[in-house]
């Protein structure tokens, strides 16, 4: 099962050899932590990198941290690493539900957050998710360190903000500030693996503050900014849920393609939106279905 | 341009010549001789190619070898040398293979499962072993037999 | 009647320790040391096109490469019923990523680098990508040469057509059965390909060493019929069955589709062409999509009449099946349905019609339920909408209309023994047939779907078994047989046979996957058939042996052989209680008499079976007078199903599934059958769901995107009940049941969604996707996109089934 294609394998010690080693080869070279989805890409010979960057050398990446009200999760986190933490069980629940629908164990043992937010899939989970929590991506490049908004992270498929010889070394969750409670539902073809034909993340926030986000039903992740305007100060209603379904073909732009049609795709995110609102709301008054369990 | 990497292949270190674009699962089975992780779909779907990296199921097809350098794999020759682990017992009394292909990455999730959580229940039992195929047998007697190990009492792999 | 001892207990697998210590050695597990030479393979990317030119130059002049190889090194045509295949073919390609030539080098990486460098010229040519298209007068031919094919003399092509085998059953008059009928319904199933998605991908290894001797490694089904396939491809070069063998070690899941010759002619092709060096041929998944067998796509139109009082009068039943580009094995599996696709019913007056249409997809074939599964799906559909039009209870109506031992079948031969009512009875009890579920979610409702089933094996009227027993000095004995352990547990059944037969324990008897030079033959293992014809010669090479032990002991000891018997691994004697000769004292040394010399010497034993009841001759207008097929299982199968209205999402809380195994030689390993064919079912009902672009490439040759069960998609309850109406001329009453038990799935599934919202859903897969937008008033043929699951453009209702060779004739 080989790959023909040869190129340099370097990692680098340090974050500081990491940008500059990226910034050398500029397009030439690709990042590479758990590799789920670069060595596939490299093996059908849809990228041909002079250079592979394995960063798992590099030390402080690999912390999940809750440090004054903000969750940072950073590049080498896996999957599983956020699957098995107790921050993120107690803090972020939502985030741990994502993680169950996500491939299988050993995929999650090596795919990171990060990478898959860097990957810029359309139907990416984890961008998904964290759109909801404003995330920032922090990033660290020949000019310095920056830092990036999710809402701003994502150009289109497979393609981020990234520039020459940047890394993005982590990602930044606040947590809201109000109590919530949150739902992410994931359509799939079966019980088993399988990318997102769609997905609806809904944060209820206390005090009737919403956040929604969809996955896989436009170019990147985006945000469900009419629904949350019409829902914002309002208690959940049916007859709400129904005026926010109505909204759903005003934000999402499917496509049909080999996973699904556009009109299926269109119509379960409207009845995810209908019961991840209800579900999230249950929870944050502490009651609802437990997470993980799947609404559809 | 290759580089020596070495490695604890089922406790033994062992070492070998390696490019950078070899896949640890064809230098697994090619240089260093184990075969039991098997080529099933080089994509990471299938789950055949499964070892136990540091302790932690992973897709050998989706790993370059230089990425494996100076970690500890363990595959399902490591476990049965010492005669079979009980969760191995288990599931030969439940006849839980049929073909046999996928068994060896079944075996080492299910070993993953059991070192982590000692008593899973059938919920955790089938997402341990969810990504790894099986064609034949329906997944029943596999179950079966990991909540067989499951239910005994103390800590078991 | 003794009573069995080994023979209906479940013992431990014999493989199984090898299974799961990694000890178990698949094909491409052998090693053969760094002389091993790696093929990469040249693809067409056309559907159907001439090739006027290869240039290999570039790709010959890299180092490493030892050679490239196309179909000018072997123009022979090749195939196991008709031979319509090429090695490689020199004047078109058929199929998209069908072999066109193969880089053979040092290693992989060479081998793939220097096959991107070889150059093909195509000229395109329509492709026939519709089987209405394929059957028009003018049609474009895939095999213009169609007429001058060897073929078994059983198949019917029609030279000038697209038509490469025709099987017509005729039986009393549908004309007037029709006239009989109170009710009569009639409608159209469209039945997509699948594929079989075994774990272990195909592999081959060559060696054609200096000597001319040629040797295969194959994860193969059948190894004695792929060393015919390969001596009468390889006839040309002097080659036959003397100088190869094929070895064929455990088999990661064949399901039909490692049965015959696929890829694994191009792996004997490039041995020759690389004499002296080992040369191995692996397959990617992707090429195992779309470069080994398929089940083959089908649409098939049902006219089903009734007398009020339900009985079935009358059915018609015709089927235009997309073969593929090559149909060398796939005609066989029309044929079995153009005999069988009345279903398990007593029917008067049949009409059959199934056409094996060539297309430019890849090659239809074996696959598990040969062509059963296929026609099952519309037939048990129509038995149940046809039961509802009349009023009656659909169990009812199939208790009602259920064949029984000694019905005469389709082609005048008569029904064997079978349990089809018990399995009814016992199915309908299992699921509550009759009382309605309900969910406590609004969103859902349940429904229950039944479905009977049979199928018969599928073979030549010669597929013989034979089997060597020989024993050690240690009294454990050695079975020596060619039927191949593919999962199922033929190893262990037939050590239980020879066990219960000569009382050697199970686990002193030892049976490996065989050697061509070293086994004796078995046609293939395909068809469920094996437990029956090898089981049979087991039995037979068991009841030699006896024989032989009872000869020696009777002249070296003077003891009367009828008095003779078997126990605990020991001869004994009825006449002398005290008397007993422990096999290891005498099965290699003989006995040895007072005066010093020894009588008797190694005890070994052959057995064979052949059917020799069967035939496959018959009227071609008709298909009256033979007996092509040995006997039928049957069964009957049920599922529960909670459907969610809103998402379409379906669930199947219960699956039951009663087989007539005749005797169930270890009750375990037949409902492990159950279990793996059951879910195996259910994929293809559910979420298999293969993708053609309009231009012939398969668009998800992959499991991100063919979606076979996981753990995670298992039914709440499988439940797996054993009928036991024994099949008089199998070994202690045994016959198959391993591909029966996928056989009912799409139809109980399809009835259990009517049942439950009131959707009749005719085209397969019935998906989440297609329940929830057909519910909401949207035709999802009309949203799918353009892509198609078999070779089929148009609206199946619109498919006019009489663009046949009824204008040619």
């Amino acid at each position: 099962m080989s790959i023909a294609h040869q190129f340099e394998y370097v990692k680098p010690r340090t974050l500081r050899e990491a940008v500059r080693i990226l910034a050398r080869y500029g397009t030439g070279a690709r990042a590479l932590a758990g590799g789920t989805d670069l060595i596939g890409l490299i093996s059908d010979g849809v990228v041909a990198p002079q250079a592979v960057v394995d960063i798992k050398g590099i030390p402080g990446l690999d912390r999940i941290e809750f440090k004054g009200g903000v969750l940072s999760i950073g590049a080498l986190v896996t999957f599983s690493d956020l699957r098995n933490s107790p921050i993120i069980a107690r803090r972020f629940p939502v985030i741990r539900e994502m993680t169950g629908w996500l491939a299988s164990v050993g995929i999650r043992n090596r795919a990171t957050l990060v990478g898959n937010l860097c990957s810029a899939v359309p139907c990416c989970d984890s961008g998904a998710v964290l759109l909801v929590y404003d995330a920032v991506v922090q990033v660290a490049g020949p000019a310095g360190k920056r830092r990036v908004s999710l809402h701003d992270w994502f150009v289109g498929p497979r393609k981020t903000v990234l520039k020459r010889g940047e890394i993005a070394t982590g990602v930044a969750v606040p947590l809201p500030k109000p109590k919530h409670g949150a739902c992410f539902v994931k359509l799939r073809r079966y019980e088993g693996e399988d990318l997102a034909q769609a997905s609806v993340t809904v944060l209820a926030l206390a005090g009737n503050g919403y956040r929604i986000s969809f996955g896989a039903v436009a170019p990147r992740p985006i945000a469900g900014e009419r629904i949350e305007a019409l829902l914002e100060g309002e208690p959940l209603s049916d007859d709400l849920i129904q005026k926010a379904v109505r909204l759903v073909p005003e934000e999402i732009a499917p496509i049909t393609d080999i996973r699904a049609t556009k009109e299926y795709r269109a119509h379960m995110v409207g009845a995810m939106l209908e019961r991840g609102l209800r579900a999230a709301v249950a929870r944050l008054a502490g009651a609802g279905p437990a997470y993980g369990t799947s609404l559809i | 341009m290759t580089k020596r990497i070495t490695l604890k292949l089922n406790r033994e270190t062992r070492s070998v010549e390696v490019e950078p674009n070899d896949i640890l699962l064809d230098v697994l089975r090619d240089k260093l001789g184990v075969k039991s992780p098997k080529i099933g779909c080089e994509r990471g779907d299938c789950g055949a190619c499964t070892v136990l990296l540091d302790g932690k199921s992973v897709r050998t097809c989706l790993i370059l070898a230089i990425e494996a350098d100076g970690q500890e794999i363990t595959t399902v020759e490591g476990l049965s040398q010492a005669g079979l682990t009980p969760v191995q017992q288990s599931f030969l009394e439940h006849g839980s293979f049929q073909c046999g292909f996928c068994a060896p990455g079944v075996v080492l999730s299910a070993t993953e499962l059991l070192g982590r959580n000692p008593h899973p229940s059938e919920a955790e039992v089938k997402e341990a072993l969810a990504g790894n195929l099986c064609r034949c047998t329906g997944y029943k007697p596999i179950i079966d037999a990991v909540l067989a190990v499951s239910r005994k009492p103390g800590r078991r792999i | 009647m003794t009573q069995l001892k080994v023979v209906g207990s479940s013992p431990s697998r014999i493989d199984g320790l090898e299974k799961i210590t990694g000890a178990a050695t698949y094909v491409d597990d052998l090693s053969f040391g760094p002389d091993l030479l790696h093929a990469e393979i040249v693809e067409s990317p056309y559907a159907h096109a001439l090739i006027k030119r290869i240039d290999t130059s570039a790709a010959e002049r890299v180092p490493g490469v030892v050679r490239v190889v196309t179909g000018k090194d072997f123009p022979y045509r090749f195939g196991l019923y008709m031979q319509d295949r090429f090695i490689f073919p020199s004047d078109r390609v058929r199929f998209v990523g069908e072999q066109v030539a193969a880089v053979v080098a040092r290693d992989a990486k060479t081998a793939k680098r220097a096959a991107k460098l070889v150059k093909v010229v195509y000229k395109e040519l329509e492709p026939v990508l519709d089987l209405a298209g394929a059957l028009k007068d003018d049609a474009v031919l895939v095999h213009p040469d169609l007429g001058n094919y060897p073929r078994c003399p059983w198949f019917f092509p029609q030279a000038g057509t697209n038509i490469a085998h025709y099987r017509k059953t005729r039986k009393g008059d549908v004309e007037q059965g029709f006239k009989e009928a109170d009710v009569i319904l009639e409608d159209t199933y469209t039945i997509p390909r699948y594929a079989h998605c075994a774990i272990e991908p195909h592999a081959i290894v060559g060696l054609y060493d200096l000597a001319g001797r040629l040797t295969l490694w194959s994860a193969s089904q059948s190894p004695y019929t792929q060393r015919h396939v390969f001596a009468q491809a390889l006839a040309p070069l002097g080659l036959s069955h003397k100088d190869i063998r094929v070895v064929t070690p455990y088999v990661g899941g064949g399901f039909g589709g490692k049965a015959g010759v696929s890829m694994e002619i191009i792996g004997a092709a490039l041995a020759i062409m690389v004499k002296g060096h080992p040369v191995k041929v692996r397959w990617s998944r992707a090429q195992e999509f779309y470069n080994t067998y398929q089940r083959q796509g089908v649409i098939a139109r049902i006219k089903l009449g009734a007398k009020k009082d339900g009985t079935i009068t009358a059915i018609e039943h015709t089927l235009h099946w997309d073969a593929g580009g090559y149909v060398e094995y796939g005609a066989n599996v029309v044929n079995a349905v153009g005999l069988s696709a009345t279903g398990p019913y007593r029917i008067p007056n049949v009409k059959i019609d199934s056409v094996c249409v060539y297309t430019n997809l890849p090659p239809g074939g074996p696959y598990r339920g040969f062509g059963y599964s296929e026609f099952h799906f519309g037939l048990e559909s129509h038995i149940t909408r046809l039961a509802r039009k009349l009023g009656i209870d659909p169990v009812e109506f199939r208790r009602k209309n259920a064949i029984r031992e000694g019905d005469t079948l389709a082609y005048g031969a008569k029904m064997n023994p079978s349990g089809l009512h018990e399995a009814i009875d016992r199915v309908a009890a299992e699921i509550r047939w009759g009382h309605k579920e309900s969910s406590t979610d609004p969103h859902k409702v349940v429904g229950k779907g039944f479905a009977c089933f049979w199928k018969a094996p599928a073979m030549p009227p010669n597929a013989a078994s034979s089997a060597f027993i020989k024993f050690n000095e240690d009294g454990s004995l050695n079975i020596s047989a060619s039927g191949m352990e593919i999962g199922q547990g033929y190893l262990t059944v037939m050590a239980q046979i020879a066990s219960e037969m000569l009382t050697v324990p199970v686990h002193r008897i030892r049976i490996e996957p065989p050697d061509t030079d070293r086994n004796a033959y078995e046609w293939q293992t395909v068809g469920s058939h094996v437990t029956w014809g090898c089981g049979n010669a087991v039995k037979a090479a068991a009841l030699d042996v006896r024989g032989k032990m009872f000869e020696v002991v009777e002249r070296a000891l003077g003891l009367v052989r009828d008095t003779l018997f078997l126990e605990d691994e020991k001869v004994k004697c009825r006449a002398r209680p005290d008397f007993e000769l422990p096999f290891k004292n005498f099965v290699i040394s003989g006995i040895q008499t007072p005066h010093g010399n020894f009588i008797g010497g190694p005890i070994l034993g052959s057995g064979v079976f052949m059917p020799e009841f069967t035939s496959a001759l018959s009227d071609p207008e008709t298909s009256q007078g033979g007996h092509p097929n040995v006997h039928y299982t049957v069964g009957a199968a049920a599922a529960v199903l909670e459907v969610d209205k809103q998402t379409g999402r379906m669930r199947v809380l219960k699956a039951v599934l009663a087989v007539d195994a005749g005797k169930a030689i270890h009750p375990e390993l037949v409902k492990g059958q159950v279990t793996g064919g059951v879910l195996q079912g259910l994929a293809t009902v559910l979420y298999e769901d293969i993708r053609y672009d309009l231009k012939g490439k398969l668009l998800n040759a992959n499991f991100t995107d063919y979606k076979i069960p996981t753990a995670l998609d298992l039914p709440d309850e499988i439940v797996p009940i054993i009928i036991e109406v024994a099949q008089p001329d199998g070994p202690f009453g045994a016959r198959g049941v391993g591909e029966h038990t996928m056989i009912p799935a799409a139809a109980m599934v399809a009835n259990a969604v009517e049942d439950a919202i009131g959707l009749r859903i005719k085209t397969l897969p019935i998906t989440a996707e297609k329940v929830a937008l057909e519910l909401r008033g949207i035709r999802y043929d009309d949203v799918k996109g353009a892509y198609m699951g078999l070779c089929f453009a148009g609206q199946p209702d619109a498919y006019d089934f009489r663009t046949t060779s009824a204008k040619k004739k």
